[in-house]
């Protein structure tokens, strides 16, 4: 049952929220569809095109896959196995009364590493439930393997000793540098720092907010003498649609094979989210997190 | 960028010795007289450390420009000081004004460089105009990048195609008929100042430098201080904020050059805004998600540029209009131009999809370049065959 569009709330002076349009916008990519629409991978069908009518426009289904994939990242644990999405292949989306959107899709996904990249698509399917302009989505999401379990454990072993041996600059960094150059010798610490940075990315994407990490921009602590790897840093993410640069700041425990140990801080700028759950954005992952 | 050079010269020369540059630097050493000159030649002869002179050391009465890879950057720089050797680290921003300097005097019958204003900062804000008839005021295109500052493979890949139109002028016969019946404009920095800054003091830096009065947050949103929908959704009343929309339409010198001039020539077809990263190729409108009187066909036209971009590297866009394609934004360049008349108005989301975002990797400068180049070519030979 498609809910009543509600008027917005009038805007305040200086403070930045959902805009009117950005919140109709919302609840119009989650009407309520019957069965499923297939959309084919490249540039599909844009949304307002010919197609099926009613079907939730790509942009939506990105947002829930992306979500998906962070929370995947996050509680694989495995910067080895890192994946982001390839391409879409088929959702739909619910609203309820409390503007709850449900969204069940399909999609593929590819290692993050582009340079070893070899073409291979993990095939996911997710429901993503996004609470009405809240972070958090829930997720449960599988996706078939693209490498074999034992591959991508000796492949996380290699990358653990090799952090290990690494001698971390410490302080002010940038990672990659201006011109996107990373050091292949410091590249486990950007692995390491991106599959921290899922746990944040995943726990700030809303419906209409979603976020990469632009660069790591200093490395705290980097302790490697006991068996995990124990890094604390900052990365700068970069912020769909509002475009700002959120500085955040991580603190890492991993192991091969152990669930990732995520704190992290996030600095609030002079655009507060309103209506967000949590102001700060600090939080302590817990060590077995729902999977509701 | 830096890279400005090291692609300048692959496109110069058929042959590269060397595939990678990135994480190189151009350093600029000040000779200023013959001891320096001996101590300079000290480093030519370095060959353990394999760099490469853009202007050959043996006159000394100039600066000279060396290439030093990054692996040699520490060795390079701890040299030069202990032998009191100045030297600076080139920018950028001169680099592509020379560049378009060099274009335009290399290919005088084809190019010219047009001074269409100036910058907050007083920086000029240069054009280059591709142009096969003299004195007439041919239909145009408008190429505009770098309105982002941090968005750096824009500029790049915006001067990589103005060597491109006048290498391949007289040989492609669908650029040539293009250009033998419209004009291209083509503003490669179109926010000098973001630019300079990113460079010097905040890679991510977006917006102008423009002061705000009261307010500690400097410059406001290029590409949401157009007059379409100005102020409406999708922009920010905050100084402080990205996106923020600048106290009135036009607000900002920069935009108000391309508008004044745009308005002044009446005889623009089309208009073609640079951004990165997200791989898009979208249309008006962003202020409203009301469709386009001529979304249809531009939605076409964009489909099969994207089809023909794809068609060198797989490199796969989205297209669509840009409100729901990306999010609503107001007063952006496309929405304004295709309220003013311009039809054929479009905006590129260049490489990539979030892996390295705004940090593109100097070795993707090429392909993005080339594979843009095909979608640019198509909607200008669109435009071509249905001038209005």
């Amino acid at each position: 049952m498609p809910p009543a569009v509600s008027t917005p709330p009038a805007p305040r002076p200086g403070v930045p929220r959902p805009s009117a349009l950005l919140l109709a916008l919302a609840l119009a990519l989650c009407l309520a569809v019957p069965g499923l629409q297939a959309a084919g991978p490249g540039p599909g069908p844009g949304p307002g095109s010919p197609g099926v009518p009613g079907a939730p426009p790509p942009g939506l289904l990105r947002q829930a896959a992306r979500a998906a994939l962070h929370f995947l990242n996050f509680r694989a644990g495995s910067p080895s196995g890192l994946r982001v999405l390839a391409a879409v292949l088929r959702g739909r989306a619910a609203v309820d009364a409390r503007r709850t959107c449900r969204v069940d899709l399909e999609f593929t996904a590819e290692r993050y590493d582009p340079e070893v990249a070899d073409g291979r698509l993990g095939r996911c399917s997710a429901r993503v439930v996004f609470r009405h302009q809240k972070p958090r989505p829930a997720v449960n999401v599988t996706c078939t393997r693209f490498m074999e379990t034992s591959r991508s454990r000796r492949e996380d072993f290699l990358l653990y000793k090799r952090a290990k041996r690494l001698r971390a600059p410490l302080g002010a960094t940038s990672i990659p540098n201006s011109h996107g150059w990373i050091d292949p010798s410091l590249r486990p610490i950007w692995d390491l720092a991106f599959l921290g940075s899922s746990y944040v990315l995943w726990e700030r994407t809303t419906q209409t907010l979603h976020y990469y990490m632009a660069q790591l921009s200093s490395v705290n602590q980097w302790k490697t003498n006991e068996d995990a790897i124990d890094f604390d840093y900052m990365v700068l993410l970069h912020e769909f649609s509002t475009q700002e640069i959120i500085p955040c700041r991580i603190h890492l425990v991993w192991y091969p094979g152990k669930p990732l140990k995520v704190k992290y801080h996030c600095q609030e700028l002079h655009t507060a989210q309103e209506g967000s759950g949590t102001e700060e954005g600090s939080a302590v992952a817990p060590t077995q997190p729902n999977n509701f | 960028m830096k890279w400005i050079l090291f692609f300048g010269a692959l496109i110069g020369l058929s042959i590269c010795g060397r595939e990678k540059f990135f994480g190189d630097q151009v350093f600029r050493i000040n000779v200023r007289n013959g001891d320096e000159s001996s101590k300079l030649s000290q480093l030519v002869n370095s060959d353990n450390l394999k760099l490469n002179f853009w202007k050959s050391p043996s006159t000394f009465s100039r600066p000279v420009d060396v290439l030093v890879p990054s692996v040699s950057l520490q060795s390079v720089r701890s040299f030069l000081k202990s032998q009191g050797l100045e030297y600076s680290v080139t920018i950028e921003d001169l680099q592509i004004y020379r560049e378009m300097d060099s274009i335009a005097r290399d290919f005088p019958a084809l190019v010219s460089r047009v001074k269409i204003g100036h910058s907050f900062e007083n920086r000029p804000m240069y054009v280059l105009k591709f142009s096969t008839a003299e004195g007439r005021r041919r239909p145009a295109i408008w190429l505009n990048a770098g309105i982002h500052s941090r968005e750096w493979i824009s500029q790049a890949t915006a001067i990589w195609t103005a060597r491109k139109i006048v290498s391949d002028y007289g040989k492609d016969p669908a650029l040539t008929s293009i250009l033998e019946k419209m004009d291209i404009f083509l503003l490669p920095v179109a926010n000098p100042d973001g630019y300079v800054y990113t460079q010097t003091q905040n890679r991510l830096w977006r917006k102008t430098r423009s002061l705000n009065p009261g307010s500690a947050c400097v410059g406001a949103d290029p590409n949401r201080n157009w007059n379409a929908s100005f102020a409406g959704e999708g922009a920010s009343d905050n100084p402080c904020s990205e996106i923020y929309h600048g106290p009135h339409a036009n607000s900002e010198v920069e935009v108000k050059s391309v508008v004044d001039f745009i308005q002044g020539h009446r005889n623009f077809k089309c208009f073609i805004d640079l951004h990165s990263y997200s791989q898009l190729l979208m249309y008006p409108y962003g202020y409203t998600i009301k469709k386009a009187p001529d979304a249809d066909e531009l939605d076409e036209v964009a489909r099969r540029a994207a089809n023909a971009l794809a068609s060198l590297s797989g490199t796969t866009y989205q297209v669509g209009p840009t409100c729901t394609t990306v999010y609503p934004a107001s007063g952006s360049s496309v929405d304004w131009a295709y309220d003013n008349g311009i039809k054929y108005a479009f905006t590129f989301e260049l490489r990539d999809t979030g892996h390295y975002g705004f940090l593109l990797p100097a070795n993707q400068i090429i392909p993005t370049a080339e594979e843009t180049w095909l979608g640019l070519k198509t909607i200008m030979e669109h435009v071509r065959d249905n001038l209005y």
